[in-house]
């Protein structure tokens, strides 16, 4: 089995072996897996109050009603919402990190086109059919490696077959039989995403098709810790919170964008507490449409924006730190006189976290993912390679 | 023999349905007239409805927080009596029962087909108890009397109601220029505008900027619900004019008159005359009833139909009809797991909607599992009608419907109505299958090895076979 990695056994048979949960020889020479976690934040996180900057005045000036009394402090510039408690105690460990001032490039403000843009890494709504992580994943031979925690399968996976969604089901299945019949009638009568689906399903752990599994967002993160904690589980995994387009009762310490924060601060909890050894081989990396408005609005909360924070958890991170190229908060520095600017293409980022996970050299996936777009390799002051 | 055409843009024809005469005149005449609900069982106003959700909303922040701010126990267990006093767990129960009886029994099933798309169209997200209370009276009265009117009378009357105003903050946007704005320095929330360029009429394909935006912000100012100390904000809609901002505005170059409430239908009237906006709704129904990738071919006869007739509904209808039918063979569209099981429920006479006198509730206690039988089972298959999570309603595209784990919920959901009072007499099923697939050996051959009593997985099977997924 000379050369026959991991990676390239299964992208040299494409039947189900990995599903089945068998196992096989592994080369001598093999490298730790990777595993890189994705957190949607669908609404556009507001990260001015997630990583605030410390003292500045026109922020307080603009915000009366929602300026943090208490924070948790990250160095001598930001601050942190005091609800990213957990979030915290990795910043001390080193295994958190920042970047801030960062979006994608688009600034239309719109959800709907922004989340499509997060996902498929392009600059023009709905023209790219699939999403930057399933291109990369392919670059990556990472076949058959992905799983989202959602019901629909998210665009950001696209562009990779054989991935794999989980969120559990309650009633029993039919039998072998009618998925191996449905199979064949699939592959018969040329449905080819049907059939993909289905060999999926057909290769399906037992212990993951039991009925009654819960669903909260704990549970869901303790079987993806589960899964990718295994050498031979997933190394992708994306997960999808809701929740954060805070036009009115954003609040401060215990209003809508807390609740929010919270979440993300237990899916960070829950998956280091589970993923045990394997969280120093992990990256985990925030996504958002947009960030706010600097000014609050009429009804306590902040509009759709541009720059906002990104949030990173795991041990490969190379150190605790906000990175930003800060733009300011003044008039003049805003974008169109409202909102943070974007100093970092939040596609420098993913692309960088590729490159570290996938173990892949950036300028590869700036050519197969994002079309030869002008982005900075940040690995090396981001991550451990 | 075009066979598929009755699930393309129906639910497909039960044991004892004929369709006399031309398929597409059947369709298209039922597009004419606005077919009366057969529900039997309660059909409360929107009016009402409000009064439930003021009630809701009312006791809890002004009655038990105050009263049980000390007691978090005492204050859960309150809520719960609440939620149950004022129907909060049960009218979207009862709204589903509705919309279901009328597609699975009803005579116009093609209207119904139409009325789910524009509900979707105009969409309320999963928000605020919406759709606990208000969504299901909004798609009653709001959505489906406009269906026999023009697409600019549909977008005023959704644009203003008091579920979408509610929906996209309207209430709490103030002109900064306006009496209240100047006194109290609030300002515009854009939301609303925004998504009635993007989501409701032109589409960003018509390339309007951010100034854009906070001008149609500037129109909408004032139009909200109107607040009281009793009503907070279940009040009816109103224009208040000391919100509203003053002086003229320009909307995608044109200077429209300081005028008041009247502005935004200045607004609308142009919005939806616009060629963009022609051909994004034009699109977006072929691509829901036809194909996911329509071509010019299959959306041109819409938009002439659109510009002959003014943007009259059924005009516009009955033109994507024709095309769906035309393409009836060529093009098969993956249905969505809500049309999927109605069409299965139509077809195999499935006892999906629960007897009208078993949904009647007594607010006293939870409702039943009856009750709940629907929104449980759509939950499951991951298609809760009025439950999209984003404005932009419930995709059109086959991809975001095929995944494991929703192919699974089909899976199990197949093999589980089994037990829904369906027939299971071969024979019967035979008849069905009959006559509603042009090649129904496909499905036959698929359960010929299937033990006859094992209706378990004889019913996964047909209803996961390629053409009863698509149509």
């Amino acid at each position: 089995m000379i050369n026959c990695t991991r990676r390239n056994f299964l992208i040299g048979s494409l039947s189900s072996v990995f599903f089945s949960g068998m196992s096989f020889p592994l080369a001598s020479n093999y490298k730790k897996k990777k595993n890189l976690i994705i957190i949607n934040l669908r609404g556009g996180m507001d990260g001015l109050s997630a990583v605030p900057v410390i003292g500045d005045k026109n922020l307080i000036k603009q915000r009366k009603e929602l300026i943090l009394d208490e924070t948790l402090r990250l160095n001598t510039d930001f601050a942190l919402h005091p609800k990213l408690e957990f979030f915290h105690e990795l910043w001390k460990n080193n295994q958190a990190s920042v970047i801030h001032a960062s979006s994608i490039p688009y600034t239309g403000r719109s959800h709907f086109d922004g989340q499509n843009l997060m996902e498929s890494g392009g600059r023009v709504p709905y023209q790219k059919k699939t999403g930057w992580l399933g291109r990369g994943m392919m670059s990556a031979g990472y076949v058959g490696e992905g799983l989202a925690l959602a019901l629909p399968m998210p665009l950001l996976l696209r562009g990779v077959p054989l991935n794999d969604n989980y969120y559990p089901a309650k009633g029993v299945m039919p039998s072998r039989y009618v998925l191996d019949n449905l199979f064949s009638s699939y592959k018969i009568s040329g449905e080819k995403n049907l059939e993909t689906v289905l060999d999926i399903i057909r290769n399906r752990p037992v212990s993951m098709m039991t009925a009654g599994t819960s669903r909260d967002i704990k549970s869901l993160a303790k079987r993806t810790a589960l899964l990718m904690r295994d050498e031979n589980g997933p190394s992708v995994g994306v997960f999808e919170l809701d929740g954060f387009d805070t036009h009115a009762a954003q609040g401060k310490e215990d209003g809508l964008l807390a609740d929010q924060l919270e979440d993300i601060d237990s899916i960070l909890k829950t998956l280091k507490e589970n993923l045990k050894d394997s969280f120093k081989n992990t990256l985990i990396l925030t996504l958002t449409e947009f960030g706010r408005t600097i000014r609050q609005n009429g009804g306590n909360g902040t509009e759709h924006g541009w720059g906002g924070a990104i949030l990173m958890a795991g041990g490969l991170l190379k150190k605790s730190q906000v990175y930003a190229d800060w733009p300011g908060l003044k008039k003049g520095d805003l974008y169109e006189g409202r909102d943070l600017k974007s100093t970092t293409d939040a596609r420098s980022v993913y692309m960088s976290a590729m490159a570290t996970c996938f173990d892949l050299e950036p300028e590869k996936i700036k050519k197969e993912v994002f079309w030869n777009e002008n982005l900075q390799d940040l690995s090396q002051k981001l991550f451990n390679s | 023999m075009k066979k598929s055409f009755f699930r393309k843009v129906g639910f497909g024809l039960s044991l004892n349905e004929q369709v006399n005469g031309d398929p597409l005149e059947w369709a298209q005449q039922q597009m004419d007239s606005i077919p009366s609900f057969s529900w039997k069982g309660d059909i409360p106003s929107e009016k009402d409805m409000r009064k439930k959700h003021r009630d809701r909303i009312y006791y809890d922040r002004k009655v038990l927080r105050k009263k049980y701010k000390n007691d978090k126990v005492k204050y859960r267990a309150e809520k719960q009596k609440l939620r149950i006093q004022t129907g909060q767990l049960f009218f979207e129960n009862n709204e589903l029962a509705i919309r279901h009886n009328e597609a699975i029994k009803g005579n116009s099933p093609v209207f119904e087909r139409f009325w789910h798309f524009w509900g979707n169209h105009f969409a309320i997200s999963e928000k605020d108890m919406l759709p606990e209370y208000a969504t299901g009276p909004y798609q009653r009265e709001t959505i489906r009397p406009n269906m026999i009117k023009t697409f600019e009378d549909m977008v005023k009357d959704a644009t203003i109601s008091w579920a979408m105003i509610n929906h996209l903050d309207n209430s709490q946007s103030v002109g900064p220029q306006s009496k209240w704005g100047m006194k109290s320095r609030e300002t515009i929330n854009e939301n609303h505008a925004r998504e009635l360029l993007e989501l409701h009429t032109v589409s960003p394909s018509i390339g309007y900027s951010q100034e854009d935006v906070i001008q149609m912000t500037y129109v909408m100012t004032g139009w909200q619900s109107k607040w009281t100390k009793s009503k907070l904000e279940t009040g009816d809609i109103w224009f208040n004019y000391e919100h509203h901002q003053p002086n003229e505005k320009k909307i995608l170059g044109k200077i429209y008159k300081a005028q008041g409430k009247h502005e935004l239908f200045s607004v609308i009237k142009d919005l939806v005359n616009k060629e963009e906006c022609k051909k994004f709704i034009a699109t977006k129904l072929c691509r829901h009833f036809i194909t996911d990738n329509p071509s010019e071919e299959m959306i041109k006869p819409v938009i002439e139909a659109w510009n002959k007739s003014g943007g009259y509904l059924p005009a516009i209808h009955k033109a994507v009809i024709k095309s769906a039918y035309e393409n009836a063979d060529m093009c098969k569209k993956f249905q969505q797991p809500e049309t999927w099981i109605l069409q299965i429920s139509r077809m195999f006479g499935l006892g999906w909607v629960p007897r009208s006198n078993l949904m009647k509730y007594d607010f006293k206690k939870r409702p039943s599992d009856y009750q709940e039988q629907i929104s449980e089972n759509l939950r499951e298959l991951g298609h809760l009608p009025y439950r999209p999570k984003q404005p932009n309603g419930w995709s059109d595209f086959e991809e975001d419907w095929i995944s494991p784990e929703l192919i699974i919920r089909r899976l199990i959901m197949a093999s589980k109505i089994s037990n829904y009072g369906l027939s299971r007499d071969s024979e019967v099923i035979k008849m069905i299958v009959e006559n509603n697939f042009d090649n129904p050996n496909e499905i036959f051959d698929l359960i010929s090895n299937i033990d006859q009593n094992d209706h378990r997985n004889k019913f996964a099977l047909i209803c996961n076979a390629p053409a009863m997924l698509k149509a």
